[in-house]
């Protein structure tokens, strides 16, 4: 027993050294452009999906969130916020889409999330709204998705997905007519 | 320079500066508003559009208020010709669908 647990330290610091030595060394490739490797890459993006799961749960998706209003309002932010990263229809990638590193999902993609897949469950539906609701007001650490919730109010977020869910069937026109800036629109008095 | 003045020029400044970075409103983005390209919504298939659909609703509404502005901010707009046959557009297609 006492030379199990023996060795057992034996390898812990051994384990532990190296990781020391690998860190310090320079070694590490921290370019955007190298890609992780399979584990890496499935490790963060467990962390990232079963954390936001859990942070997103007590949430509860408004009513209205699929009222012309919300889509209006959202697709104007989006438009001015998010289309540099995120993509618009008949822009396919450009500077940032191509060289971020995790790479901003094409939200005009029915397929950029599991809302439409899963399109028949309510239950996961609402789970994906609630997830991209609170990816937008937090962001994620080490990515190119800022926390938009320090500078925009919870309604404004939700206006944001409640266009989203909306912007993977948008033609170009489309899209161009719901998320034009209209200065009327802001109750400009009469 | 009394104490005073030094006093309010900073609060001032500071107050000024610290707007300046704030939670910018909507209408901030305004400076580079486009105008909503409405008369496309001319070529589109009108058997497929469904007018309880929120997406069509919101297209409405937005040019509607394009139109309505237009009746009295034309200098504003950015790209007049365009204008010109949108507002005439609009109307028919106003007609259409009432
Ligand atoms: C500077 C680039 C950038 C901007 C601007 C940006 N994002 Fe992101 N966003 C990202 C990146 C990168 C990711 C992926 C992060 C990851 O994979 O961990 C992401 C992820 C997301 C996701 C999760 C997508 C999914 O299904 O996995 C949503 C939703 C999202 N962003 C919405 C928005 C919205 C809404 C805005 C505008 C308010 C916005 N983003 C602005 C870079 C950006």
């Amino acid at each position: 027993m006492k030379s199990y647990l023996k060795s057992l330290a034996l390898t812990g610091t051994v384990i532990l050294l190296g990781a020391g030595i690998y860190l310090y060394s320079g070694v590490y490739p921290m370019g955007a452009d190298t890609p992780h490797n399979s584990a890496t890459y499935w490790l963060l993006e467990t962390l990232r999906e079963r954390s936001v799961v859990r942070a997103a749960e007590e949430l509860v998706v408004p009513a209205d969130i699929k009222s012309a209003e919300r889509l209006l309002a959202g697709g104007a932010d989006y438009n001015d916020m998010c289309a540099s990263c995120h993509l618009k229809p008949g822009v396919t990638e450009n500077d940032f889409s191509l060289g971020l590193y995790p790479s901003p999902p094409n939200l005009t993609l029915s397929d950029s999330d599991e809302i439409q897949t899963q399109a028949a469950d309510v239950e996961a539906t609402n789970a994906a709204i609630k997830r991209q609701f609170w990816i937008i007001k937090h962001g994620i650490k080490a990515s190119g998705m800022p926390a938009w919730g320090a500078n925009h109010d919870d309604p404004r977020i939700w206006n944001m997905v409640a266009f989203l869910q909306r912007l993977p069937e948008l033609s170009a026109v489309q899209y161009q007519i719901l998320t034009a800036r209209n200065k009327a629109s802001k109750g400009h008095g009469h | 320079m009394n104490i005073k003045t030094i006093t309010a020029t900073l609060a001032l400044t500071t107050l000024a500066f610290t707007l300046s970075a704030q939670a910018h409103s909507p209408s901030e983005h305004m400076q580079d508003a486009e105008a909503p390209n409405c008369a496309a919504m001319e070529t589109m298939d009108h058997s497929k559009m469904k007018m309880d659909d929120p997406m069509m609703q919101a297209m409405m509404k937005q040019c509607m208020q394009a139109m309505h502005e237009g009746d009295h901010d034309d200098s504003e707009t950015p790209d007049e010709p365009e204008k010109h046959e949108k507002d005439g557009d609009t109307n028919n297609f106003k007609h259409k669908h009432k």
